[in-house]
C-alpha cells in the first residue's frame, strides 16, 4: 500500500484526502484514480486505498487563514494558471503588463515561490485548503 | 507509595471493566473494526469519518456476541454517526460529565471480541465551542493527552469518576479529540429521527481575499471573502450573486473569517433573511438572500 501511495502525487492525494463532500470526492476521485496517478485496477481497490487514506487527515476545525491576496491577484493567479502569458494577461484583464509582473512578482513573495509555475501549484492546494461552502 | 499506585492501578481496572458494555466493534472489511459507543434505545454512536459508506453493518456486541445495525443517520459537521440495532441490547447507563483540563481520562476502544481495550491520559485542553471544517457546531473543543489505533475511534471517554465525556475521534495530525457528551445529546436523536441535521445554507464556496486599498474606506474592512463557486439554483444563485463577488458581511457578522460568518448558518436560520453587504466591480452594494437547509450530500 504505502509503494502505491509513494507514486501517487502528492498534492492531488492531500486535496482528496481532504474534500469531506462526498459529491466533491467522487470527483476529485476520478480525477485522481481514473487518471492513472493511482495505479490501481478497479473502483473497489481504489477505494480501498482512499478509506485508508482519509482518516489520515482528521476531523478538522475551520481553517482561519490570514488573507493572502488581492482579488487581482486572484485573477492573475487564474491567468498564468490558465497558461497565459504577461503580455495576454495584461490584455485580458486590461491593464500593462508592467503592472502584471508587479503583481506576480507580489504573488511570488506571498507563497514563497521561485516560478510561476511553482506558484500556481502551492496557491491551488493553499485555495482548496482555504475554500469553505456556506 | 507501593500502596497507592497499586490501589490506582486496580481502581483504574475496575472502572474499565464496569465501563466495558459501554463500547461494541462495527466491523470493516479485511478483518478489521471501528469502535462505537452503546446508546440508549437500541442504538450504537460511532464517528462519521470512520464509516465506509454502507447502510448495514455486522456488530461485536459487549461480551463477544455477533449483531447487525443499519445506518440511521450520519453527519460529516459534527462527526457523529448513529446505527440502529437490529436487536435490543440493554445499553450501560451513560451519566454525562464535564471534561477539565488536566483531568484525567479513560478511553476506551473495542477490541473486536467483545471486551475493550483502554487507555489512560489526561484532557489536555478543554476549551470553548468551535465550528467543524464541514460546518458543524461542537460544544466544546476537548482534546486528549493520550494516542488511538484507528480500531479505537468511536469508543467512549470518561473521567475518573466514571462520568461520561464523549466520543472519540481523530482530529489533524491523528491528535485525539472529543465529540463533547453534550453534542452526542443534541445530534443524535435529531440523526434518529431524520437520519440528518439540517444545517443552514446559502449555496456559495468563499475564499478569504484582501479588499483592495482604494475600497477598504467605503468596505470598512480589510478582507472579505471572495465567491469562488456558486450552486445552480441555489440560495446565493437565487439572489443574483456571481463568482467574483467579495461578501463583506453576513447579516452584521464581517466576513473576515470562516469562524464569524458559520455562526450565521445554524438550522435556526434556515428560511431567514442573510443580509449580504458585498463589493462588485469597485462599487460596495447590498443583497438580500433567503437561507435555505443544505441539501443532502
Amino acid at each position: 500500500m504505502s509503494a502505491v501511495l509513494r507514486t501517487a502525487p502528492a498534492i492531488a492525494l492531500k486535496v482528496l484526502v481532504r474534500a469531506t463532500d462526498p459529491a466533491r470526492r467522487e470527483l476529485l476521485r476520478r480525477l485522481v484514480v481514473d487518471a492513472g496517478h493511482l495505479p490501481v485496477d478497479s473502483p473497489s481497490a481504489a477505494d480501498a486505498v482512499l478509506s485508508d487514506r482519509l482518516p489520515a487527515e482528521g476531523f478538522a476545525s475551520m481553517p482561519e487563514p490570514s488573507p493572502l491576496f488581492t482579488p487581482r491577484e486572484v485573477e492573475v493567479l487564474a491567468a498564468i494558471g490558465a497558461g497565459l502569458t504577461s503580455k495576454m494577461i495584461a490584455r485580458r484583464l486590461a491593464i500593462s503588463p508592467h503592472t502584471v509582473k508587479f503583481h506576480v512578482e507580489s504573488l511570488l513573495r506571498k507563497l514563497g515561490a521561485r516560478t510561476r509555475a511553482e506558484a500556481v501549484a502551492k496557491a491551488r492546494e493553499q485555495t482548496l485548503r482555504n475554500t469553505v461552502e456556506f | 507509595m507501593t500502596e497507592l499506585l497499586e490501589r490506582l492501578s486496580s481502581d483504574l481496572a475496575a472502572r474499565a471493566a464496569a465501563l466495558q458494555g459501554t463500547v461494541a466493534a462495527i466491523r470493516l472489511p479485511r478483518e478489521r473494526h471501528v469502535s462505537a459507543i452503546v446508546w440508549p434505545g437500541d442504538a450504537l454512536v460511532a464517528s462519521e469519518q470512520s464509516l465506509p459508506e454502507r447502510e448495514q453493518f455486522d456488530l461485536v456486541l459487549p461480551g463477544g456476541a455477533e449483531g447487525q445495525a443499519r445506518l440511521a443517520g450520519r453527519d460529516p459537521g459534527t462527526n457523529i454517526a448513529v446505527l440502529r440495532l437490529s436487536q435490543p441490547l440493554a445499553p450501560a447507563a451513560l451519566a454525562p460529565g464535564e471534561a477539565r483540563a488536566g483531568a484525567l481520562a479513560l478511553a476506551l476502544g473495542a477490541d473486536g471480541t467483545g471486551a475493550a481495550s483502554v487507555r489512560l491520559g489526561l484532557v489536555n485542553h478543554a476549551g470553548p465551542q468551535w465550528h467543524s471544517l464541514a460546518g458543524g457546531l461542537i460544544e466544546r473543543r476537548i482534546a486528549l493527552d493520550l494516542r488511538l489505533v484507528r480500531a479505537e475511534e468511536g469508543g467512549p471517554v470518561f473521567s475518573a469518576a466514571g462520568a461520561f465525556l464523549g466520543m472519540s475521534t481523530f482530529g489533524a495530525r491523528s491528535r485525539v479529540l472529543v465529540i463533547p457528551a453534550a453534542t452526542l445529546e443534541r445530534v443524535v436523536p435529531l440523526l434518529l429521527k431524520d437520519g440528518r441535521v439540517a444545517r443552514g445554507w446559502l449555496g456559495v464556496a468563499l475564499h478569504p481575499v484582501a479588499v483592495p486599498d482604494a475600497l477598504r474606506g467605503e468596505a470598512g474592512q480589510p478582507s472579505g471573502m471572495m465567491v469562488m463557486s456558486l450552486a445552480a439554483g441555489g440560495p446565493a444563485a437565487k439572489a443574483g450573486i456571481v463568482a467574483g463577488d467579495i461578501v463583506l458581511s453576513v447579516n452584521d457578522a464581517a466576513a473576515s473569517g470562516f469562524r464569524r460568518i458559520a455562526g450565521q448558518f445554524g438550522p435556526e436560520r434556515i428560511g431567514r433573511k442573510a443580509a449580504l453587504r458585498l463589493i462588485r466591480g469597485g462599487t460596495v452594494l447590498s443583497v438580500d438572500a433567503v437561507i435555505e437547509a443544505r441539501p443532502a450530500a
